[in-house]
């Protein structure tokens, strides 16, 4: 139960892009088609549901203040929490060389429409972002931190796919020249953000 | 000391016509969620100054040596490490700052300017010019924030750096702080007020399509 | 020279993951100490803003030393557990962090102000967006809120962020937690609201979640000291009537 309402909060009350802004830079370049838009959603739903637990058990078995007490008692003072923000995007850029490969191997016209944004989803931080915030908020479980990473996915997904949707149909409007592009994309992003921010009052 | 016109364009492109926010739109992530206020967007901006200029050069240093096929690896574990320097520091001597700023400083990782400029730029040029890249590149994302930082924390707090700005006598005749402000999407909204502007003036940034 | 073959590109990786490793841990080795004091010299400040004195980060740890005078842990029942006492940040007082671990027993220290005795209870909990903490000083009575401090991770700024500011923790001051002889909190109500039977203040408007988890905070974490509050207010009122 508790997965469950975590998943939810994550997609619409702690939606990554409209509630911290995590996986901008991608979501601006790659939101013009909603084809596209849903590719590199499911790409970096993958990434994030791979690689955060992998952080997790990272951070719990090796990182944290103590976490290696289960090697000895030796070891239970040994601090290794300097070294986690390497860790996680090591553990992030090879899973991205992965997925990656995948794609280009399972859908080579999805592969040429992402263009550069797929080796940037190493640096896309959504992505790094989930194993920040599972690392502040401590969660009690790995199902708890994979339920977030799905989660937080769907949202990112969920927030890239209407944004393309709407770009889409902007095709046809008539936008002031100095806003057009990018500009037009930040207000949408914008008023899509206050549309979610109805969201942050429900309690689950 | 004279710069050359090339190390000036190196220097202050990035500030105007090539301004990774406005015009590369690079590294918007990690910069929003600072700028409710406008020290630790002044923070945030100093610290991705400093560790895109070392990161240049550091890389640029490397250059020659670095094996193609783990390239993006290496490039991520130097501005991973001079990440977790920052962060340590600022943990050590900016304790408060850096509470509000919590995950963010780690996010300077992906901010992708960093990335963008390590491939872009320090990859093929020595390293000087990579450093005065850096700064220039660190300086130009760091003046949006300051600005949005600025703006935000003026209208929506009616204070900057923590201090009363706007007086007394203003909110005794009426005057409300405008709590949107300090709210997520009006960062979004300020940048888009900023792009028109900066476009308006810059007609050759235009975009033709929407 | 070949700079992609297997053994150069091996070799270069281990090479740098060994420079980078020793690099990082030595900052972290000579930065550490400071940090660990941040850390402490924050909950002081904490501490002694609850108490309202408003310490910065430099004379925090001088006025602390100065101002609280015990500190030590309790059961659930009230009682003290003997041989926990000191002020030091390295006992247990001080250490235990009651939103982890409340095994061990209950911190509470003790204060003097003006020559009367204050008592200071840590308090955790959950807001908005993740955690959220604070200290309440009460006076000798058990029941009257000399001061409160709330601190929180990541509420939103302007709305449910407003909890550590002064405004809102002064709101607490001279409230009772103890009415007729029994254990009833403060709430934290809507703006404009009441409540029957116990003392309340006005939440943050716009921070509906988070004040709805401060009152849910003091509920539950001053309810913990339930019996130590009861036992101190009985001793003051048995005084009172002795004089």
């Amino acid at each position: 139960m508790d997965a469950i309402s975590l998943i939810v909060k994550s997609i619409f009350v702690d939606n990554m892009i409209f509630a911290y802004f995590l996986g901008m830079c991608s979501f601006l370049a790659v939101s013009k088609n909603v084809k596209t838009a849903v590719g590199l959603g499911i790409a970096v739903t993958f990434v994030l549901v791979l690689t955060l637990p992998i952080n997790y058990l990272l951070e719990n078995y090796i990182l944290k203040p103590g976490a290696l007490s289960w090697l000895g008692e030796e070891f239970a003072e040994v601090d290794l929490s300097v070294f986690s923000l390497i860790i996680f995007i090591a553990v992030i850029a090879s899973f991205t060389q992965l997925v990656e490969m995948v794609i280009e191997r399972f859908s080579p016209s999805l592969y040429h429409s992402l263009g550069i944004f797929l080796p940037l989803i190493a640096v896309n931080c959504a992505i790094l972002g989930g194993s920040l915030f599972m690392q502040q908020r401590e969660f009690p479980n790995i199902g708890t931190a994979t339920a977030y990473a799905f989660g937080s996915g769907i949202g990112w997904m969920m927030a890239i796919v209407g944004m393309a949707a709407i770009r889409e149909k902007l095709e046809y409007s008539d936008v002031p020249k100095p806003l057009k592009g990018l500009g037009i994309t930040f207000i949408l992003t914008s008023l899509m953000a206050i549309g979610f921010m109805s969201f942050s009052g429900i309690n689950i | 000391m004279a710069l050359s016109s090339k190390t000036k364009a190196v220097l202050l492109g990035p500030l105007n016509k090539n301004n990774p926010i406005l015009v590369q739109v690079l590294g918007i992530c990690s910069s929003l969620a600072v700028t409710s206020k406008l020290e630790p967007a002044i923070v945030m901006a100093i610290a991705v100054t400093i560790v895109t200029a070392f990161g240049n050069v550091i890389i640029s240093l490397l250059r020659k040596t670095i094996p193609n096929r783990i390239r993006i690896i290496v490039q991520l574990v130097v501005v991973a490490s001079l990440v977790t320097i920052v962060s340590e520091i600022l943990k050590a001597y900016a304790y408060d700052v850096n509470k509000q700023l919590s995950v963010f400083v780690g996010l300077i990782v992906t901010n992708c300017i960093l990335m963008g400029r390590l491939e872009a730029f320090a990859l093929g040029n020595g390293p000087w010019a990579s450093f005065l890249d850096g700064i220039g590149n660190g300086l130009g994302y760091g003046w949006i924030l300051v600005v949005l930082g600025f703006f935000r924390e003026l209208l929506g707090s009616g204070t900057l750096m923590g201090y009363k700005v706007i007086p007394q006598s203003f909110y005794d005749a009426g005057y409300l702080n405008n709590g949107l402000m300090i709210l997520p999407p009006m960062a979004l909204l300020l940048i888009a007020c900023l792009i028109w502007i900066h476009r308006a003036k810059n007609k050759d940034l235009q975009e033709t399509t929407n | 020279m070949n700079t992609e073959n297997n053994g150069y590109t091996i070799l270069y990786a281990s090479i740098m993951v060994i420079i980078v490793a020793i690099g990082l841990a030595f900052t972290h080795q000579s930065l550490s100490k400071q940090q660990t004091k941040n850390v402490e010299i924050d909950k002081m400040q904490q501490i002694l803003r609850s108490l309202r004195i408003d310490a910065d980060a430099k004379e925090a740890e001088e006025k602390y030393n100065e101002i609280i005078k015990n500190a030590y842990l309790i059961r659930p029942d009230g009682s003290k557990i003997e041989g926990s006492e000191g002020t030091k940040t390295t006992d247990p007082a001080f250490t235990i962090d009651i939103a982890k671990d409340k095994s061990k027993g209950l911190p509470v220290f003790e204060a003097e102000i003006d020559g009367s005795k204050k008592y200071v209870i840590p308090m955790a909990g959950k807001g908005l967006w993740g955690p959220i903490w604070g200290y309440l000083a009460i006076n000798e009575d058990g029941s009257t809120v000399y001061g409160a401090d709330f601190s929180h991770a990541g509420e939103t700024p302007g709305l449910g962020a407003e909890i550590a500011l002064p405004p809102f923790r002064n709101r607490f001051q001279g409230k009772q937690l103890i009415k007729d002889g029994e254990f009833k909190s403060i709430a934290v109500v809507k703006a404009g609201q009441t409540v029957e039977g116990q003392d309340y203040v006005d939440g943050i408007s716009g921070g509906t979640i988070t004040s709805k988890g401060v009152n849910a905070m003091l509920l539950n974490s001053v309810g913990e000291y339930k019996n130590f509050l009861l036992k101190l207010n009985a001793a003051h009122k048995n005084e009172s009537e002795g004089q």
